[in-house]
């Protein structure tokens, strides 16, 4: 058998086609394996609801002719409204502090032990803190998932700028750039495409943490719909919005990696 | 134009990797250079050179005091920072990959030093100029991923030579390249050389590239560096290939290839290309 052939060499170029054939075939695997658990029973139903029972959920979730609305499309909206106000604080604030401190090595040794431990902390153990000094209200749940995001962003923002060889400070401090000088205009531009994987990583991030940002006192949002048919045991309605928020989560990283080809076209290149 | 440069008792002096004593790279090193012209620095690779270069560019990256000793002085002034009379071109040239050819040669009047020294439409007008001289006017909106190798060095030497540096310093700039792409541009710095000159200083260790463009050729021995030697050809540039067939051309060659062999035996690399 050929080298290309074997399945273990990792640098075995694959067609779309096949990488696509077999990443459906093991969707649709575990599909089967679930319908039947279902139809034969294996599981209580009130633990694993059928697929064609979360499609059924989902269908009604989508429209619910009855009352004339979609619940679905409402509590999304919440979601993506919350995700997307602490999107841009993340943005607004992590960048601006993972740049001077990939910058600066003296800043860098002052704010990174306020800022390391907290990404292998669990974030939602701040939640009662968050509750006490942001109250219950929309402006904890954007706090929880900011605080949540950026501890992410800026360790990785910072890492973006410290990989960027040497060299590139060097040429510009050479042709007459001040030392911020030099950061800002050869530096930056050569982390960028790192740090937009950092943005895009914390923007998976607050996908994960949205439905616990939802879990107290929330009226509205998908992680609220969940809850909501938890507590009237609707496994059926857990299980569709759980697959909607994985389902959304996929579709923001994709359009954001589209974005991030689309800016960076040179990354690949180098 | 007028312009000197001296460099006195250079030492310098390295911490070795295991923290006891130190690493001596160059040893009391004095050179002058008082008139515009090509002078070759032509050494063993890791002899040193490009830590002269640096401190004659005054830019010092590096975490240790440079020099350990001695003096560099332009215009008779001492120089222990960077300055604006230096420009360099480097072996890895560093265009920015996101900017256009025309871009990454305007990437200095981005700064506040440059554009405080050089008007817009003075600076407009170098760059198309300079675009022209190396013969990337046409490429002018490509970005570097799209360029050869040696496009994208004449990009770098264009963003040099865009500032009108008085030295102009080149750290083995067309060592990564082709045999034939380096002619190419060998040529092509002798002819900006005549359109603009200045006090260009080139370190190589490539003993035909010292021979082709050098007005003087200085040879440093290896660590640590010590100026072996030192001497002038004044065979006016174009040199053609018969020339560096000719028995001067050939005993230079011999010369520099006898001191260093006797400064050095059995150590370093050195090249020559035909």
């Amino acid at each position: 058998m050929s080298d290309d052939r074997s399945l273990w060499n990792p640098y075995t170029p694959l067609s779309p086609g096949l990488r696509r054939g077999l990443g459906i075939g093991s969707v649709l695997l575990v599909l089967g394996i679930w319908a039947v658990a279902a139809a034969l029973a294996l599981v209580g139903p009130n633990k694993l609801p059928a697929p064609w029972k979360v499609a059924e959920a989902f269908v009604y979730l989508a429209w619910d002719a009855e009352n004339q609305r979609s619940l679905l499309l409402t509590a999304t909206m919440w979601s993506v409204g919350r995700i997307l106000s602490a999107f841009v604080l993340t943005l607004l604030i992590g960048i601006p502090i993972g740049v001077i401190m990939g910058a600066s090595p003296r800043i860098n040794a002052v704010l990174s032990p306020l800022i390391d431990p907290f990404r292998s902390a669990p974030v939602v153990a701040l939640l009662p803190i968050m509750v006490m000094w942001f109250g219950i209200g929309e402006s904890m749940k954007v706090v929880f998932l900011f605080i949540g995001a950026v501890v992410y962003l800026i360790p990785m923002v910072r890492d973006a700028m410290q990989a960027v060889p040497q060299s590139h400070w060097i040429a510009a401090r050479d042709l007459g750039a001040t030392p911020w000088e030099s950061v800002r205009l050869a530096v930056l531009p050569m982390a960028m495409p790192r740090i937009a994987d950092g943005v895009i990583v914390a923007t998976s991030v607050m996908w994960t943490y949205i439905t616990v940002a939802e879990y107290v006192n929330a009226r509205e949002g998908l992680g609220q719909l969940i809850q909501n048919a938890r507590r009237f045991s609707a496994m059926d309605q857990v299980f569709a919005g759980i697959i909607v928020i994985i389902a959304l989560a996929l579709i923001t990283y994709q359009l954001m990696q589209m974005i991030k080809r689309k800016l960076f076209p040179w990354e690949t290149q180098q | 134009m007028s312009i000197s440069v001296e460099i006195k008792d250079i030492v310098q002096e390295y911490p070795k990797p295991d923290g006891k004593g130190v690493t001596r790279v160059c040893d009391k090193i004095s050179l002058a250079f008082d008139e515009p012209g090509i002078n070759m620095l032509l050494g063993p690779s890791g002899c040193g050179k490009s830590t002269i270069l640096r401190m004659m560019g005054g830019v010092r990256p590096i975490g240790v005091p440079t020099p350990t000793s001695g003096t560099v002085l332009i215009d008779g002034k001492p120089c222990d920072g960077a300055h604006d009379d230096a420009a360099m071109v480097f072996q890895r040239y560093s265009n920015r990959p996101d900017l256009t050819v025309r871009e990454n040669v305007a990437f200095p009047f981005r700064m506040k030093l440059w554009k405080k020294k050089v008007p817009k439409a003075e600076s407009e007008k170098r760059i198309t100029d300079i675009l022209a001289a190396v013969g990337l006017a046409d490429k002018h909106d490509l970005l570097p991923a799209q360029l050869s190798g040696g496009q994208n060095q004449r990009v770098a030497l264009a963003r040099a030579l865009v500032l009108r540096p008085r030295i102009l310093l080149m750290d083995e700039p067309f060592s990564a390249l082709d045999a034939q792409i380096r002619q190419e541009m060998q040529a092509l710095l002798v002819k900006l050389y005549e359109m603009q000159p200045c006090l260009i200083v080139f370190v190589t260790h490539d003993v035909t590239e010292a021979l082709t463009l050098g007005d003087r050729v200085i040879t440093l021995s290896t660590q640590p560096a010590r100026v072996a030697d030192d001497f002038r050809i004044t065979e006016p540039r174009p040199r053609s290939a018969i020339w560096a067939r000719s028995t001067e051309a050939v005993k230079m060659e011999e010369r520099i290839l006898n001191i260093l062999h006797a400064a050095n035996p059995g150590r370093g690399e050195l090249t020559v290309t035909v």
